[in-house]
C-alpha cells in the first residue's frame, strides 16, 4: 500500500508544477512493503515455508514478459483445499504481482502467467488454505543486467 | 595455454566434449562430502582451482576474454595466492549452466562496465588462498605434522623442519577432502608482496591470435551444421509483413526459408554463402511503422529543442548556476554535439544451436555467459536443467555482446525450426552495422559566467539527447522517477563517475529524448561525450579568461587530489612548461571514470589547416592496483585507437527510420600508421577501491586532439566525428 | 480493441481436471514507463479475470502491473457437466471484455 501512496503522491507533485529533481521519487517495492502486502492478505497469521511449488527461469534477461507458475499440493476436496493463491516481489515497483480466489472446483491448485520482473530478487508465493493456514514457496531470480549495472548506481 | 582444445584453423570440425573445456560435460555434483570432478577425472580443490597429477593448475574463470587480457589478470589474482607455479596455469571457463546448478558458486559472468578483475579480485583471491589451504592441510596430515610448520611456494609443499616436500599434484586428490576454510578468516597477501600479480606477464593466447589457431564464433563448427543468414526489419520497431520463399528455395544449397521472431526472416543453406546470396535474393515485405519518418535531421531538432526546455533531470548540483550565470560580468557559452557509433566489432554478431525437445545448446562469442544463457532459456522455452551455453572467444565486444543477446534469440528461434541440426547464424558485415546497439546522440549546451576579475563564477551544462537505461533497464530509471543517472558518468556528483572538479555554482541536468534507435553501451559509454563536453569547455572558459589550459583546471582541483595527480603527471611527461616541437601543438583532458582517474596529453601538427597527425600522447591511469602493468598499457593504446577512430571517422546517421552506414567504406577507422605513440604512466596508490582499465582510458583522447586542434588552427570544433568539418587524420 | 483467445477442451469426462488457457491482447500499461520526451504515461491495466462455469463462479483473479503485456493465464478446474465456460476481464478506463467456450462432459 504504501509503495502506491507514494507514487500517488508523486503524481500530485507533478501537477502541481514542482521541480522534477525533488521528484527522484523511489518507484520500486522494498522487502520490508512486501512483507506488508503479504501481511495484508494473511492478517499477521504465521506462514510456513512448504507445499508451495514457485517456478520461473533462474536467469532472466530482460524481465519484460517472464514465464511463472505456482502449484500448491491438496486435494482439492471442500474439506481441505486451496483458497487462494498470492504471488510477490520484493524489489518490483509494487509488491503485489497476481491473486487467484480458487476453492474445490479448481481440481488443482495451480496458476500459470507471465510476469514483468524489475530486478535480481526473490519472489514469493503464498497459498492459503482452507483451514485457516498459510504456506509460502520462494524463489531466487536473477536479471542478468542488473548484475553489471545496479552496483555502480544507487 | 587456455583450455580451448587443440584446434588449428584448418581443422575445424569439433566434438561437443572437447569445446567449452572438458568441465561442460561430465561434470559430477558430488551428495554429501564427496569431491567434484572435472571431465577428466581430476578433483577440484575448490570451484576456482583444479590441479592435476602432473601439476597443471587449471583456474576456472567466469568473465569473458575479449581481447582485454582479463583471463591472464584473473589467473594471477589466483595463482599469486596459490603459491603455484606459474609456467603450469591454464585457465578454463566454467558454463552458466553449472553456474546456475551450482547455485552460482562462480558468481557473475558478466564482463563489462570495466568491471572484470575489480568487482572479483577479492574472492578470486580468496579462492586461490583456500585452495592452498587446503593443499597445505593435506600435506601436513599425510606427514602427521602441523600445518604451520609447512610452507607452500611454486606448487611444492616444504615441511620447514624435516625439509619433507611433496608436490600440489600429489596431494590435490587429498586436499579436495580437505573442509575448506572460511573465506571471511582468509589473509590476502598484499600487494606490495606479490610476485606473480602485478607483473607484466605474456598472456595467455597471444600466440594463438597471431598464428589464426585461435577459434571464434565466427570459425565454429559442428559435425553436420547448416548455415544462417539473417536479415531484421532495417527500421527499427518494424515487423515482417511477408516474403516469398519460393523465389529462393530452389537456389543452390538452400534448405529453409524461416521467419525468425516477428521482424526477422532467414535463410538456412549449407553454406554462409549460400545462405546469404538467397537472402539478398529473397523478397521481403517489412511493416515499418510510424519510425520509417525518423532521420537525423529530425532527431537533432527535437535534441535542440531539449537544451533549452524547462523540464531536465539534475546530475548534479550546487549552489545556483544560473543565479550566478544570470549576475555575471561575462558569459561564455557553446553547443556541442555527439553522435550514434556502432561497436564495429571485428567479428560479427554470431551464434550457433542445436535444439531439441530435451536439449539445448549454444555456442557463443559472449559477454556475459549467463545473460546468453537467460536468452536461450526465454527463447526455448526449455527448463535450465535442459540448456547449456558454451563460451567462444571474442573478436571484439566493446559492449555489444553482454546486455544484448539479440543473436542468441535469433540462433534458438532459428534451431528450434530445424530440431536436431545444429545452425550456426552469422550476421552479414551489414546487417551488424545495421542492426547495432548505438552509442546514445547527445547534445550539450555548456554555459559558464565569470565576474569581473575573470573566476568562474557558475557553470551549467544542460545535456539533451538519449538514455541507454530507458531502453534497456527501465526498471533503474522508473526508480529514479525518470531520471538516468548513467548520463552524468563523469560528471557525477559523486561514485565511480564522479566529476573531477569542484565549482563555486554547478548545475548538471539532463533533458531526456529518446528515439527509436536502440540505444546501448559502447566502450566507455557516457563518458565519451561527457569527456568532450567539460574537457573542451573547460580549455574554452580558460582561454575566455586568459588562462593556460592547465594552470585553469588546476584551481578547481584542490578537493580531488587523484585527478590533479593525472592532470600533473601528463601535463609533465608531454612537458608542458616547455615549448612544443616546432610545429606541433598540444592538448590536455582528464575524467574519472569507473573508479579510475584517467589523463591525456598530446602533441598534434595540422598541415593545410585539416591534415592532423597525432604525433604522441602522453597518457596516465590510477587504477588503485595493476595486476599487469604491461596488458593495461595495450589497453590504453588500445582505447585510442577505438576513441581516435571514432572522433576522427565514424558516425551512424539515421534516414527514413534506418541507420545509412552499412560498412567500412562509410564507417572507417584508423590504420597502423596514423597511430601515435603513446606512452603510458601507471600510478597505483593502492587503496580500498580497484580501478577497472577496460574503458575509462579511452575518454581523454578526443578531448586532447580537439583542444590542441585549437591552438593549432583557432577554429573550435565541437561536433563529431571530425571528417564531416573535412578534417582528416594523416 | 482486444481481442481473447481460450483453450478449452470441447469434450471431458465427469470429474476430470482439466487445463484452461486465456490470453487476452492488452497492453498492461504500468503506469511507470514514460513517452520519448519523458512524461509518465497513465496506468491502463486489467484488473480482474473471473470465469464462470453455466454462471457459478469457479475462478477469480487480480492482475496487478506486474503482469506482463498480453496477459496469459492457465488454471484448472473440474469438468462437472456439459454448459458454457464463461471468462470475463475488466479494468481501467471501464475495459470489459468477454469470451466463452462450450464444454460437453460425458
Amino acid at each position: 500500500m504504501n509503495a502506491r501512496r507514494r507514487f500517488l503522491t508523486a503524481a500530485g507533485c507533478f501537477a502541481a508544477g514542482a521541480p522534477l529533481a525533488l521528484l527522484a521519487r523511489e518507484a520500486r517495492a522494498t522487502p520490508a512493503e512486501m512483507a506488508e502486502a503479504i501481511r495484508q492478505v494473511t492478517g499477521g497469521a504465521p506462514v510456513r515455508a512448504g507445499r508451495v511449488r514457485l517456478d520461473l527461469p533462474p536467469l532472466i534477461e530482460n524481465g519484460n514478459s517472464v514465464p511463472l507458475s505456482v502449484a500448491v499440493e491438496s486435494p482439492m476436496t471442500p474439506a481441505d483445499h486451496v483458497r487462494a493463491i498470492h504471488v510477490f516481489t520484493e524489489k518490483n515497483p509494487l509488491p503485489n504481482v497476481v491473486s487467484a480466489r480458487l476453492g474445490p472446483r479448481a481440481g488443482r491448485a495451480m496458476l500459470a502467467t507471465r510476469v514483468r520482473i524489475a530486478d535480481t530478487q526473490t519472489v514469493t508465493a503464498i497459498a492459503e488454505l482452507s483451514d485457516g493456514t498459510f504456506w509460502s514457496g520462494s524463489m531466487q531470480v536473477v536479471v542478468t543486467l542488473s548484475a553489471c549495472l545496479e552496483e555502480g548506481l544507487i | 595455454m587456455t583450455a580451448m582444445p587443440k584446434i588449428n584453423r584448418r581443422s575445424f570440425i569439433l566434438s561437443t566434449a572437447a569445446v567449452g573445456g572438458g568441465l561442460a560435460l561430465g561434470l559430477r555434483l558430488p551428495f554429501g562430502p564427496e569431491v567434484v570432478l572435472a571431465q577428466d577425472g581430476t578433483p577440484e580443490i575448490n570451484a576456482w582451482v583444479v590441479i592435476r597429477p602432473d601439476d597443471t593448475v587449471v583456474v576456472r574463470v567466469a568473465r569473458s576474454e575479449m581481447g582485454q587480457g582479463t583471463i591472464t589478470g584473473l589467473a594471477q589474482l589466483v595463482a599469486e595466492e596459490l603459491e603455484c607455479d606459474w609456467a603450469k596455469v591454464t585457465t578454463e571457463y566454467p558454463t552458466p549452466g553449472q553456474n546456475v546448478a551450482r547455485k552460482r558458486v562462480w558468481g557473475d559472468f558478466s564482463t563489462g562496465g570495466s568491471r572484470g578483475i575489480r568487482t572479483s579480485h577479492d574472492y578470486v583471491r580468496r579462492g586461490g588462498a583456500a585452495a592452498r589451504i587446503m593443499l597445505t592441510q593435506a600435506a601436513a596430515d599425510q606427514w602427521k605434522v602441523p600445518a604451520a610448520e609447512c610452507v607452500a611456494a611454486n606448487s611444492v609443499i616444504t615441511h620447514k623442519p624435516s625439509g619433507r616436500t611433496v608436490r600440489y599434484g600429489q596431494v590435490a586428490e587429498a586436499a579436495a577432502k580437505v573442509p575448506a576454510p572460511d573465506a571471511k578468516t582468509l589473509q590476502l597477501k598484499d600487494p606490495k608482496n606479490w610476485k606473480i600479480a602485478g607483473k607484466p606477464l605474456k598472456r595467455f593466447n597471444t600466440v594463438d591470435k597471431v598464428t589464426g589457431k585461435q577459434v571464434y564464433g565466427f570459425d565454429f563448427k559442428l559435425p553436420g551444421m547448416l548455415n544462417a543468414a539473417i536479415k531484421e526489419s532495417p527500421v527499427f520497431g518494424g515487423k515482417v509483413k511477408s516474403f516469398d520463399a519460393a523465389k529462393v528455395s530452389g537456389m543452390k544449397g538452400v534448405r529453409r526459408v524461416v521467419q525468425v521472431g516477428d521482424t526477422a526472416v532467414a535463410v538456412v543453406a549449407d553454406t554462409w554463402w549460400q545462405a546469404k546470396t538467397a537472402l539478398d535474393a529473397l523478397p521481403i515485405v517489412f511493416d515499418e511503422g510510424p519510425n520509417a519518418k525518423v532521420s537525423s535531421a529530425s532527431i537533432a531538432e527535437i535534441l535542440k529543442a531539449g537544451l533549452d526546455a524547462e523540464q531536465a533531470f539534475v546530475g548534479n548540483q550546487n549552489g545556483d548556476a544560473k543565479a550566478a550565470i544570470a549576475g555575471a560580468a561575462k558569459k561564455i557559452e557553446a553547443v556541442y554535439s555527439y553522435p550514434y557509433q556502432n561497436h564495429v566489432c571485428m567479428e560479427p554478431m554470431n551464434a550457433t544451436a542445436r535444439y531439441t525437445a530435451d536439449k539445448c545448446e549454444v555456442w557463443v562469442p559472449t559477454q556475459d555467459g549467463e545473460a546468453s544463457f537467460a536468452a536461450l532459456l526465454a527463447a526455448s522455452g526449455l527448463p535450465a536443467d535442459k540448456c547449456e551455453v558454451y563460451k567462444l572467444d571474442l573478436g571484439g565486444g566493446f559492449g555489444r555482446r553482454g546486455a544484448f543477446q539479440d543473436y542468441v534469440t535469433q540462433a534458438v528461434q532459428i534451431a528450434k525450426q530445424i530440431p536436431g541440426t545444429p545452425v550456426k547464424l552469422l550476421w552479414s558485415r551489414e546487417e551488424d552495422m545495421r542492426q547495432g546497439r548505438f552509442h546514445p546522440v547527445m547534445q550539450c549546451k555548456l554555459t559558464g559566467g565569470f565576474d569581473a576579475a575573470n573566476n568562474l563564477t557558475g557553470l551549467h551544462m544542460r545535456l539533451s539527447g538519449q538514455s541507454i537505461l530507458a531502453a534497456v533497464r527501465p526498471a533503474i530509471v522508473e526508480k529514479q522517477g525518470g531520471r538516468d543517472p548513467l548520463s552524468f558518468q563523469g560528471v557525477a556528483d559523486a561514485g565511480e563517475h564522479a566529476i573531477g572538479y569542484g565549482f563555486p555554482n554547478l548545475l548538471i541536468d539532463h533533458a531526456m529524448r529518446n528515439t527509436h534507435v536502440p540505444p546501448g553501451f559502447w566502450r566507455g559509454v557516457n563518458i565519451n561525450q561527457n569527456a568532450i563536453f567539460i574537457e573542451c569547455f573547460m580549455d574554452e572558459l580558460a582561454h575566455a579568461a586568459g588562462q593556460d589550459p592547465v594552470a585553469f583546471r588546476r584551481k578547481f582541483m584542490e578537493k580531488y587530489p587523484r585527478n590533479l595527480a593525472v592532470l600533473n603527471a601528463v601535463a609533465e611527461g608531454i612537458g608542458w612548461d616547455k615549448p612544443a616541437p616546432r610545429g606541433q601543438h598540444r592538448g590536455i583532458a582528464q575524467m574519472k571514470a569507473f573508479d579510475s582517474f584517467v589523463a591525456a596529453a598530446c602533441e598534434i601538427s595540422v598541415q593545410g589547416g585539416n591534415k592532423v597527425k597525432v604525433h604522441r600522447i602522453v597518457a596516465a591511469t590510477d587504477c588503485g592496483y595493476a595486476v599487469n602493468p604491461a596488458q593495461i598499457e595495450r589497453q590504453v593504446a588500445g582505447s585510442f585507437v577505438y576513441g581516435l577512430s571514432a572522433l576522427f571517422m565514424q558516425e551512424c546517421t539515421v534516414k527514413d527510420g534506418r541507420i545509412e552506414q552499412e560498412n567500412f567504406h562509410t564507417y572507417n577507422s584508423m590504420r597502423i600508421a596514423q597511430m601515435p605513440k603513446v606512452e603510458t604512466i601507471i600510478l597505483q596508490p593502492g587503496g580500498t577501491v580497484w580501478g577497472g582499465i577496460g574503458e575509462p582510458t579511452i575518454c581523454v583522447a578526443a578531448p586532447a586532439v580537439l583542444n590542441a586542434f585549437f591552438k593549432a588552427t583557432g577554429r573550435r570544433i565541437r561536433s563529431v566525428p571530425l571528417k564531416n568539418h573535412g578534417i582528416e587524420l594523416v | 480493441m482486444a481481442d481473447a483467445v481460450i483453450s478449452v477442451p470441447a469434450t471431458a469426462k465427469r470429474g476430470e481436471v482439466i487445463e484452461i488457457k486465456a490470453l487476452v491482447r492488452h497492453a498492461m500499461e504500468t503506469g511507470f514507463r514514460r513517452t520519448q520526451l519523458g512524461e509518465l504515461i497513465p496506468r491502463d491495466i486489467i484488473r480482474q479475470f473471473t470465469c464462470t462455469y453455466n454462471g457459478v463462479e469457479v475462478m477469480r483473479a487480480e492482475f496487478h502491473p506486474a503482469i506482463a503485456a498480453n496477459p496469459l493465464f492457465t488454471f484448472t478446474t473440474v469438468a462437472t457437466e456439459s454448459g458454457t465456460i464463461a471468462f470475463r476481464w475488466t479494468g481501467d478506463k471501464g475495459l470489459v471484455v468477454t469470451e466463452s467456450a462450450a464444454i460437453t462432459v460425458t
